[in-house]
């Protein structure tokens, strides 16, 4: 209330436009997931684009995902499964005021991300050798099916941007950490923490949606 | 946070202090204290600042554009530069000019006073946003002088991929610019959601916050659409991915189901905050409560809904499936409902009300004419048939000028007029004003009404030539163009005259009851020196003005004021 | 206060497990070789459980407030409305008049 808080004093973290830190907490993280809506429907455009070449063409999708490797698309999942656990344990240790805890758990999330980068990476190199690129510089002879190229497309947009998101993920679980450090964060105020975090979810949660449908189709 | 949703509070009535002393246009002096201001007030000025050139800028090409259809055959620009020039006069009034123009420009100085907050809830975010515009323009504008592009704002492929002109840069400006877009989007939701003064509930929302609130659903929901078509774009043309390329075995039409998904809701982020602002000059100047409140606040949500679900009646002609196109057909019926809906509570509010007929009312009337007009024809377009015949001629032209220009740019110019007082508490020539949107009127009708006629006629869009026929008909249209423009040009100079020495306003001309009115013009620093306490809805006009200025006083952080004389102890609802 | 949910270190880990599982289960029935169109469904399924479940015990969503539980099912119905309706198009696109 306008009123009551105004007697006591303010935490230094509280913005002035805001009456207390509840309903600046709530904001952001209302604006956060306003945010992530955006995003969902960012990767439904590719999303759809997937799904109209895959009624068009079922067979190419069938041919085309031979070339990815399974086992490490279920490498990478787990991973990511994994960094998202360490950020929800990240989001508890800041809300129990263990900032060793958070800083811990930080420096898993980020290893994790890089290691899902790498494998990425890896893969990337691997298809590049064959020749497999995007569109017009496609020259893998491999896949019988003329539209090999679309779905390869489809699929370097889409991992692509995934990858992206994973990226700016990452500079932003090492802003957190050079802020924890600083002891920014307590129990009284984690909300850089906990809206970070649910993008980072959220970047778990493309990729699981991902998987399935590029690497798991046979 | 409490869990009963009565509580008593004790205020007091705040009368707003006439010509204040400190306002938030004096409160800090400097180029600086304006370019990192977090201040939603002034970034809307700024946003004002830059739209108003955006308008000038693409007017201008208008003009130029309206100058070579004199007559027919090449007369000063060549079929290229003619090209160029509707692309950029198109994706300039689009993309710079409409979109922002009342959500970004009006709606950021208004929004939060009119819900009695101290600022948006994201301020940072705010000017990062003005500022990410920037960066959009400038690639754009980058993109211009390095050699402009003649896509057509809608950058169709295969063209856009092949063309040889600028596409790259420019469609970059345009995904940045949506960035800003989705950005004041969420901090719109989260302001009206979250920064309520108390009492101000759902139910005394003002209808431009209604329709804010709508709008902004419609950029969070559909600018990244267009985010992720304009990436592919770009992508296709800097890697060749092919997806909506024939040559390499993907499907143009599907780009332009990708594109329309955001731009026809776009159209809709371009009118429905007009919308809004008519619902509040409307009130105020019939002095009457607004009829059918709820029917008007919820028809700008069903609006925004159904303008999700019409995009492919732009894809009549395209080659889209026939079970599609009558699909779309039958949807795009649909939107007429509920604008239906707002035109006839706007007609009942001024039905028996005290009409005082000052420019931003004469604007409004205009806005319900032309309107209507525009409307009505995109019923015409919407039907499948109908349109095939007059799909890209000058029958779409003039439609989408009667909604876009007659629709919200007459929203637009009311809510300048109608908020100017508490902008910079000064007031305008009232007789100038009329005398320039008289000419707005006559001009606008002169140069689109015959573009209805030759569009019926066979004459297509987009052409720098013609048949003998037309040329009649391009006359007039050239004629009103240049009418038009005078009327703006006036308009430019009686708002200058008013900045330098109008008279001073006072803080409620026009006797509105909304609470925007109930802080000083122009408005304090905070918006409010108190904590605005809501008991009436913003068009109660048969209670007591003194029960519009409540409020309870307030310090920064840390201090405590007890309120010295209690006039009234209120039963109000908390913020929720 | 919905927004402070604590979940206990035991809760998360068990969490992260069923995940870890149902992503093995995702692999294993691929080696079933279900039939088409099922084999799509089946692994649209397990994704959208496991989505389902970070959504809410990850994301909180489960204690949250429940405007942001609408915002993300929005999010879905609009991207479905987008693939829907441009379905009617790309699948049809071969039949001049529509067969009704």
């Amino acid at each position: 209330m306008a009123h009551s808080t105004a007697s006591s004093s303010a935490p230094a973290h509280l913005q002035h436009h805001f009456v207390d830190s509840d309903q600046q907490f709530e904001s952001s993280k209302m604006g956060m997931w306003i945010f992530l809506v955006t995003e969902i429907l960012f990767f439904g455009g590719l999303f759809a684009a997937y799904i109209v070449y895959r009624a068009w063409y079922p067979d190419l999708y069938v041919q085309a995902s031979t070339q990815l490797d399974t086992f490490w698309g279920a490498v990478n999942t787990a991973v990511l499964i994994g960094s998202s656990l360490t950020v929800a344990m990240a989001i508890r240790s800041a809300q129990l005021n263990q900032i060793k805890g958070l800083i811990i758990n930080l420096y898993i999330t980020i290893g994790l991300a890089f290691t899902f980068m790498v494998i990425k990476y890896f893969e990337y190199v691997h298809k590049f050798e064959k020749g497999i690129f995007p569109g017009q510089y496609y020259t893998y002879e491999g896949i019988a099916h003329e539209k090999a190229n679309i779905f390869f497309s489809i699929y370097y947009m889409m991992t692509g941007l995934h990858g992206l998101h994973v990226i700016i993920g990452i500079g932003l679980m090492i802003w957190l950490l050079v802020k924890a450090k600083k002891g920014a964060f307590s129990a009284e105020y984690y909300t850089p923490v906990e809206i970070t975090g649910l993008y980072w979810h959220l970047v778990d949660v493309i990729w699981i949606f991902l998987f399935p449908l590029l690497y798991l189709i046979d | 946070m409490e869990t009963s949703a009565l509580k008593r509070l004790q205020v007091q009535r705040f009368k707003p202090e006439e010509n204040p002393e400190i306002h938030y246009l004096n409160s800090e002096r400097g180029l600086w204290s304006w370019l990192s201001t977090v201040d939603h007030k002034r970034i809307g000025l700024m946003y004002l600042a830059s739209i108003a050139i955006f308008f000038f800028i693409g007017g201008v090409l208008a003009l130029v554009l309206r100058t070579e259809l004199l007559s027919p055959a090449q007369s000063f620009l060549d079929a290229d530069v003619y090209n160029q020039v509707f692309t950029l006069h198109g994706a300039i009034m689009i993309f710079f000019f409409l979109v922002p123009s009342v959500p970004a420009a009006l709606g950021n100085f208004i929004l939060p006073i009119q819900l009695g907050a101290k600022d948006v809830a994201f301020p940072r975010l705010n000017l990062a946003s003005f500022y990410i515009y920037t960066i959009g323009t400038v690639f754009t504008l980058v993109a211009i002088i390095t050699g402009a592009v003649d896509t057509g704002w809608t950058f169709y492929t295969p063209y856009s991929t092949e063309t040889g002109t600028n596409v790259l840069l420019m469609t970059l400006g345009i995904f940045i610019l949506g960035f800003s877009s989705i950005l004041t989007g969420v901090n719109f939701i989260v302001t009206i959601h979250k920064m309520r003064a108390p009492g101000m509930t759902w139910s005394k929302l003002p209808l431009n916050v209604w329709s804010l609130y709508a709008t902004s659903i419609i950029q969070v929901l559909a600018t990244p659409v267009l985010a992720i078509t304009l990436l592919l774009l770009v992508m296709e043309r800097a890697l060749g991915i092919g997806i909506f390329d024939p040559a390499l075995g993907g499907d143009p039409v599907l780009f332009q189901h990708f594109f329309w998904f955001y731009s026809h809701p776009a159209v809709y982020i371009m009118i429905v905050p007009g919308f809004g602002v008519i619902s509040e000059v409307i009130s105020t100047f019939s002095r009457k409560h607004i009829f059918g409140y709820w029917a008007i606040a919820l028809s700008s949500l069903a609006i925004a809904f159904i303008g999700f679900l019409v995009w492919g009646h732009h894809m009549f002609t395209a080659g889209q499936s026939s079970l599609a196109s009558m699909v779309f057909s039958f949807l795009t019926f649909l939107v007429g409902i509920p604008t239906g809906i707002k035109i006839f509570n706007w007609l009942a509010t001024m039905y028996k009300g005290s009409i005082d007929l000052k420019a931003p009312m004469l604007y409004a009337m205009v806005f319900l004419f032309l309107f209507t007009i525009g409307g009505f024809t995109g019923i015409m377009l919407g039907a499948l048939s109908v349109d095939i015949h007059l799909h890209d001629t000058y029958f779409v032209v003039a439609h989408f000028h009667y909604v876009m220009m007659g629709g919200m740019v007459m929203a637009l110019l009311a809510g300048l007029h109608y908020w100017w007082p508490k902008m910079f508490g000064k007031m305008y020539s009232e007789v100038y004003a009329r005398i320039s949107c008289a000419l707005i009127f006559i001009g606008f009708n002169l140069a689109f009404l015959p573009q209805f006629v030759m569009g019926a006629q066979g004459m297509p869009r987009r052409y720098f030539n013609y048949i003998d026929q037309f040329q009649p008909f391009h006359q007039l249209s050239t004629m009103g163009a240049y009418i038009m423009g005078v009327g703006f040009v006036i308009m430019f100079f009686y708002l200058l005259h008013s900045l330098v020495r109008g008279e001073k306003a006072a803080s409620n001309p026009w006797g509105s009851r909304a609470l925007e009115w109930q802080t000083t013009s122009p408005a304090a620093p905070h918006n409010f020196e108190h904590t605005p306490v809501v008991i009436h809805g913003p068009y109660d006009y048969h209670k007591p003005m003194s029960e519009f200025q409540l409020g309870i006083a307030h310090g920064h952080h840390g201090e405590s004021h007890q309120p010295e004389t209690l006039e009234t102890v209120a039963e109000t609802g908390t913020r929720p | 206060m919905s927004g402070h949910h604590i979940s206990s270190a035991k809760f998360l880990w068990g969490i992260g497990f069923a995940l870890f599982v149902l992503t093995f289960i995702t692999v294993a029935v691929t080696w079933m070789h279900i039939p088409a169109p099922w084999n799509v469904v089946v692994a649209i399924g397990l994704a959208a459980i496991k989505a389902t479940i970070v959504a809410a015990f990850f994301m909180n969503l489960y204690w949250d407030s429940k405007y942001n539980l609408m915002l993300l099912v929005m999010s879905f119905v609009f991207f479905f409305l987008m693939i829907g309706i441009t379905l009617l198009d790309t699948l049809f696109r071969n039949d001049p008049v529509p067969a009704f």
